[in-house]
């Protein structure tokens, strides 16, 4: 497995606050990767010292390979962290252009491309002074996307956005990974919409790495098959302690593979079975035990 | 990679209509408009005095008489007085808009991966000295239109005598004009690094170089006779000025005290290359997660 971003020991402390503590992660070549966390937990933190903007205290952050810094690495990635902002007098075509001759990319850039992609053509040559937050933010990952990096870090990458710009962006990060080959990095509060998008994800507390892994293996945890049917007492009565009711379905704490049996068996036994599916544990649910389990330090001392 | 940074900063620079205008063209403009009122006003009274019955002969013929007035000279003065407080104050402002945009726009998470920080900063610096360049480019325009207005006015007859002092004494001038306009710059340079405020970046060079002209005669009353070198060291413009005279030669480069020329280009590489070294040093190790 290449990785992307790896970090061994990433400590950042601002005075007496640790928003990094050691933290090691490995992020890996390819598809969507979230970082979860509550306010405070780090993952900003994470991402500007990922982008070279803040050192950090101690351990190591390597980015594409290289160590954070090094231009020639960083240069293969793009970002957009927070509700980015630009030079209010510019347009958004020309804040593309400026932001491509920085990258030493400016003749290679097809500029109309990336507004119609993030769906800003029609305000391409209105300065950005009169942009909503969510424009913005559509301006901003068009600014991370240019350059055709090979990571891409967004933080909050649909904060201020309306529904239909939320799906729009599912879309465009969605593609990015399985269209373009891009790995996208991003932080956000929506889980639903990381559980949508997200290949792995992993999730900080305290500036501490909680659950890291694959959003398919996480959310099969307590996995179990759901089924509709006329005769729930019958099915209760044949699952015994591995039965639970819930509304007018019963679910069945049993493994993948013994669903085929157990919805044969119930057929065989005359029950009506009008809908059968696996369900397992959301990534809401993880994500509040996960940050709920942990005990502060202030909290460990107290006690 | 420095190129990409000065050609992304011209670009930007490009977009700003606003300060543009203020750093490059306002004192321009203004010295053509002044320049023009003045012309005008000491014609009525030179006319006025021509026809007052009571003015001697003599002086009515000096007035009335027009004469020569030489282009070429006219302009080797004018490039030599380019460092100009008005010329400084609006350059100023735009320098401080480049090196503290970016603090005030929140834009160095947009730019700080795709380029080196010290290109970045240099990029910046590159595109202000250009900036200069033209403002004073500008005044010089100002100072040919000014001069042909005069012309006109009091009727004198134009020459264009570029010799060989005259081209010399443009080219020192012009060059020691920019060299001050660029030591205030990195003056702001360091300012908008250090503090990440434009109103820093514009004033705290200002505050400096009054602090600069005044220092020399502050040592005295506090019992400190500060002979011609350090006078220099505090007072970089005093530098540029015995610089300045010794490109001229004749009387003032000979009033100058012995071997004082090496200190004085020592005075204005420190005042130069200080400044941008601290900023460049400072920058590199700045925290940008809040601009």
């Amino acid at each position: 497995m290449t990785a992307v971003i790896e970090t061994r020991g990433l400590t950042k402390t601002y005075g007496t606050v640790r928003a990094l503590e050691g933290l090691d992660l490995t992020i890996p070549r390819g598809g969507v990767y979230g970082v979860l966390g509550p306010n405070g937990a780090g993952k900003s933190t994470l991402f500007r010292i990922l982008l070279g903007l803040i050192r950090p205290s101690d351990g190591e952050a390597r980015v594409m390979g290289g160590p954070v810094n090094e231009v020639s690495h960083m240069r293969r990635m793009g970002s957009m962290i927070e509700t980015p902002r630009f030079p209010p007098f510019m347009t958004a075509r020309q804040v593309l252009r400026w932001l491509a001759l920085e990258h030493g990319v400016g003749g290679q850039t097809d500029i109309p491309h990336w507004l119609q992609r993030v769906g800003l053509t029609e305000a391409a040559d209105r300065r950005v002074r009169g942009f909503s937050v969510g424009m913005m933010q559509r301006l901003g990952v068009a600014a991370a996307l240019m350059s055709r990096p090979e990571l891409v870090i967004l933080d909050e990458p649909t904060s201020g956005m309306d529904p239909p710009g939320i799906q729009e962006m599912r879309a465009l990060i969605r593609s990015l990974a399985t269209d373009d080959g891009v790995t996208v990095v991003l932080a956000s509060h929506q889980l639903l919409e990381v559980q949508r998008v997200c290949d792995r994800v992993a999730i900080l507390n305290k500036g501490r790495l909680v659950r890291e892994g694959a959003v398919s293996e996480l959310t099969a945890v307590g996995e179990r098959l759901r089924l509709s049917v006329t005769q729930k007492d019958q099915v209760l009565e044949v699952l015994g302690a591995k039965g639970l009711a819930e509304g007018d379905a019963v679910l069945a704490d049993i493994r993948r593979d013994e669903g085929p049996a157990l919805i044969r068996a119930l057929a065989a036994a005359g029950v009506d079975i009008h809908e059968a599916r696996w369900v397992g544990t959301d990534l809401e649910a993880i994500f509040f035990t996960e940050t709920g389990a942990i005990q502060t330090p202030e909290a460990d001392h107290a006690g | 990679m420095l190129a990409d940074a000065i050609r992304a900063e011209g670009f930007r620079l490009s977009k700003n209509r606003t300060a543009l205008f203020w750093s490059v063209l306002f004192v321009p403009l203004l010295t053509v408009a002044i320049g023009a009122v003045t012309q005008f006003v000491l014609k009525a009274n030179v006319s006025k005095l021509a026809a007052d019955a009571d003015t001697p002969p003599g002086l009515r013929q000096m007035m009335t008489s027009g004469g020569e007035l030489d282009l070429a000279r006219a302009l080797a003065d004018a490039a030599g007085d380019l460092a100009n407080p008005m010329v400084l104050l609006f350059v100023l402002i735009g320098a401080a808009t480049l090196y503290a945009g970016d603090y005030r726009w929140e834009t160095w998470r947009l730019i700080s991966a795709r380029n080196r920080r010290t290109n970045l900063l240099l990029g910046k610096l590159a595109v202000v000295a250009l900036l200069s360049a033209a403002a004073m480019l500008f005044m010089l325009v100002a100072a040919l239109a000014e001069n042909l207005m005069r012309a006109v006015v009091f009727d004198r007859t134009l020459t264009f005598g570029p010799g060989g002092d005259v081209l010399a004494d443009f080219f020192a001038g012009f060059g020691l004009s920019w060299l001050r306009i660029l030591q205030f710059t990195m003056m702001g340079l360091l300012a908008a690094v250090m503090t990440r405020s434009l109103l820093a970046a514009l004033f705290v060079p200002l505050v400096v170089g009054v602090a600069q002209f005044f220092s020399p005669n502050m040592l005295a009353p506090m019992g400190i006779m500060p002979d011609a070198w350090l006078a220099m060291l505090l007072n970089p413009g005093a530098a540029a000025d015995a610089v300045g005279a010794m490109a001229k030669g004749g009387a003032a480069a000979a009033a100058l005290p012995d071997g004082i020329g090496p200190k004085a280009w020592l005075s204005l590489a420190l005042w130069t290359f200080g400044p941008l070294a601290a900023a460049l040093a400072w920058f590199g190790r700045q925290d940008l997660s809040k601009e």
